[in-house]
Parts: C-alpha cells; structure tokens; sequence
C-alpha cells in the first residue's frame, strides 16, 4: 500500500534523527561547556554555534528545494513533489531561526538588532521567497498546479543563493568574511570543533526533518484520497437502486 | 508510542542535564559579584571577579604597563583598586569593566590581576532557548504526526458511514 521509499523512510529516520541528536548534544557540550570563550567577544562568541549551523543549513536546504524543484518539473513525480515542499517548510524555519540569533548576536557586538547589510538583505530575502512558496501551495486549489508554480518560483528565486554566499566579498559589509574559502580555514581548532559538531548536527536533523515531513504530506494525501474513494464508494452503494 | 515518549524524555533530561551542568559553570567561573558583598565578605583571600565603573578622574598609573590605581564604583558603594597585571586595553574614565582579584583587608582595596569581558549572559541563553524550543517543539509536532496518521491508516478508521442527510432525503 505504501510506497517503497516511504517506507524505507520508516525504516531509516531514526539512524539520522539519533546521529543527529548525538551530534547536537555533543556540540551543545563542547561549544557552551568546553570551548574557550573569544578574546574579543568574549562568552558571546558561543551564539556562532547555533547561529552558523542554523544559517548553513537553510542554504542546504534551500538547495534541495532547487534542485528538487527541477527534478519535479522534469518528472512530474508527487513525492518529490511532497519532499519540496517539505523542504521549504523546515528551511524557512531554519531561515527564521538563523535570522533571530544573527540579531541577538548582532545587538551587543554591532550594537544593533538589524542593519541594512547585504548579507542580512539577502538571507530575509530567501524568508520571503519561503513565504511566498508556502503561501501558493495554500492558496492555489489544484494540487499539481500549486506544485508547478511554487516549483518555479523556487527555482527563480535560487538566485539568491550565490547572493548570499558573496556578498560579503562582493560588497563592504559589516558581517565577516567567509571562514571557508579556498584561501584556508580561518578559525582556530578551539571553535571549529564545536562548529562543526553542531553543523553536522543540524544538517542531519535537516535530513531528519524532511523525512519526517515527507511522510506526513504523504500520508495525509493518502489518507485523503482514500477517504474520498471510499466515501465516493458509500455514497453510490446508498443512493443506486 | 511508549518509546516515542521515551526517547523524548532522555532528550529533555539530556537538555536539561546540560543546562544544569552550563548554568554551574558559569556561576562558579565567570559570574561577577557586587561591590557591597566583597566589601561585607568575610573571606577575604579567595580570588573573585567584580564589576563596576571607573569613577571619573581617578584614573593613574602607567596603564600600558599594567600598573594602575583607580576607583571602581557600583551604585552607591566605590572600592579602591589597585591593578598590575597585563597592559590595559582601551580602559577610561567612567567605562565598565570586570576585574578578578582579590579584596586586601587591611587597606580595604582591590587588589586586581586581570581584567575581563563583561557577561552578556542574556543573550546567549536567549540564543540557544529560542533554537532549542523552536526546533523541539516542531520535531515534537511532526512525530507526532506521523505516528496518528500512521495509527489513521492501520486502523483503516478512513470513513464511518454515517446516516446521512443527503442519501436519507434522497
């Protein structure tokens, strides 16, 4: 009755969401409890290690919406479909979250919650991109129309990804650089230990999250089309002679 | 579903357990303490940190050499402080700062080694209670979710015919 990778869903979530958990609270130790405060920013520097991995994982996010996004276009296959939207749901929550804690950590280190900074312009710019796909899943009636538009959207709206990334080489802004480039790693072992754990932390639980909203869109259009054939069922049985 | 809440109660007692131990940390190791409770304490010798602000034109010394002499005031309560330790970066008048020392008895003066960032504690558990609620509360949700619907389809408790309006009018 289910399809099969719904079913390997079941079986395998818990691997990622278990992973994921061991890693989060792993990072959660090392980063609150055993890494080094910063000689600058002193205990504050602690807020990188939500706000980095949170704001990394929305763009990994945002890519499998892209790239899920064109494959549905190309395929026309509803649980890639159902895995889109999934993915937008949890990257704008991610976005959110990755906005939120950029701003606590902005007011005492920038002395301001917001600023007009590229990199700040661009990533809201991808919450509202979110917002507007999940508003037209809602507000078009035909499923498979909602799909084909938000698709689109989502694929136009990829040009903000790049954006993001460079824009803080690409214009003067107030947010650092980038700590990964080809140019080398540019944070100490202290901080990238930490940073990374909660990194692959997050982007498990991303994996986790997907998967778990998946089978829910899933489900629900089962349950849905099931409902309806039966009820088409019960309701011709009554009124045929 | 007796699993489904045990794993989230080892979760929550994990997130808990970390919070405890964090919380305690930063008491013991970084917390400040208040001008009025050194003076009052009775234990003189242990090194501990204070915070307070640099009451004008009592600044002196040779402040890039680590040596300098000021008062420190909080409130209504001021504490003369003696600093030699390692040069002092951007210090002035009426600036906010943590000291860690300790409080000489006799002369009644603060005997400071260090200096260090003032805490913004707030911030930082802000940062991570909107994270972790946020993401626990919809992982939370979704599970959930999944676990009904499933229970919806095994149970095949899909449609209950019922005596309607519609085929009885008919």
């Amino acid at each position: 009755m289910l399809n099969r990778f719904i079913r390997y869903i079941q079986r395998y979530k818990g691997w990622f969401g278990g992973a994921a958990a061991i890693c989060i609270f792993l990072g959660l130790f090392t980063g609150l409890l055993a890494s080094p405060p910063d000689y600058y920013q002193g205990e504050l520097v602690r807020i990188m290690y939500v706000h980095v991995p949170l704001a990394h994982t929305s763009t990994l996010a945002y890519s499998v919406l892209f790239f899920g996004s064109i494959w549905y276009l190309w395929k026309r296959d509803p649980l890639v479909d159902n895995m889109c939207q999934a993915s937008a749901g949890i990257c704008a929550l991610f976005t959110a979250l990755a906005l939120i804690t950029g701003s606590i950590w902005a007011k005492p280190t920038w002395n301001t919650w917001w600023t007009w900074d590229p990199r700040l312009v661009s990533f809201s710019v991808l919450l509202l991109i979110l917002g507007g796909y999940l508003m037209l899943r809602k507000l078009v009636d035909d499923q498979e129309r909602g799909g084909r538009y938000a698709a689109i959207l989502a694929i136009v709206g990829g040009i903000d990804l790049p954006i993001i990334k460079f824009s803080v080489e690409w214009w003067r802004t107030l947010h650092q650089p980038m700590s990964f480039s080809t140019r080398g790693v540019a944070i100490s072992d202290d901080i990238l230990v930490p940073l990374t754990l909660m990194s692959l932390g997050a982007w498990l639980l991303f994996a986790y999250m997907v998967m778990v909203r998946t089978q829910i869109l899933y489900l629900a259009d089962l349950l849905q089309a099931k409902k309806g054939r039966l009820l088409s069922q019960t309701h011709f049985s009554q009124t045929s002679p | 579903m007796t699993g489904f809440y045990t794993r989230w109660a080892i979760m929550v007692g994990g997130i808990i357990l970390l919070t405890i131990m964090t919380y305690h940390q930063y008491q013991r190791d970084l917390s400040t303490i208040s001008l009025a409770t050194v003076l009052n304490s009775p234990t003189t010798s242990e090194t501990v940190r204070i915070q307070g602000m640099v009451k004008s034109e009592t600044l002196s010394g040779a402040v890039e050499q680590g040596q300098a002499t000021f008062e420190l005031m909080d409130g209504s309560t001021t504490v003369p402080v003696e600093y030699a330790g390692p040069p002092l970066e951007n210090i002035r008048e009426l600036k906010r700062m943590v000291l860690i020392g300790h409080l000489d008895p006799a002369t009644k003066t603060f005997k400071a080694n260090d200096t260090a960032l003032i805490n913004n504690f707030g911030f930082v558990a802000a940062a991570y209670l909107i994270t972790v609620l946020s993401l626990g509360w919809a992982i939370f949700a979704m599970s959930q979710r999944v676990m009904v619907l499933f229970k919806e389809i095994k149970e095949e408790k899909l449609y209950e015919p019922e005596n309607e309006p519609l085929a009885n009018n008919e």
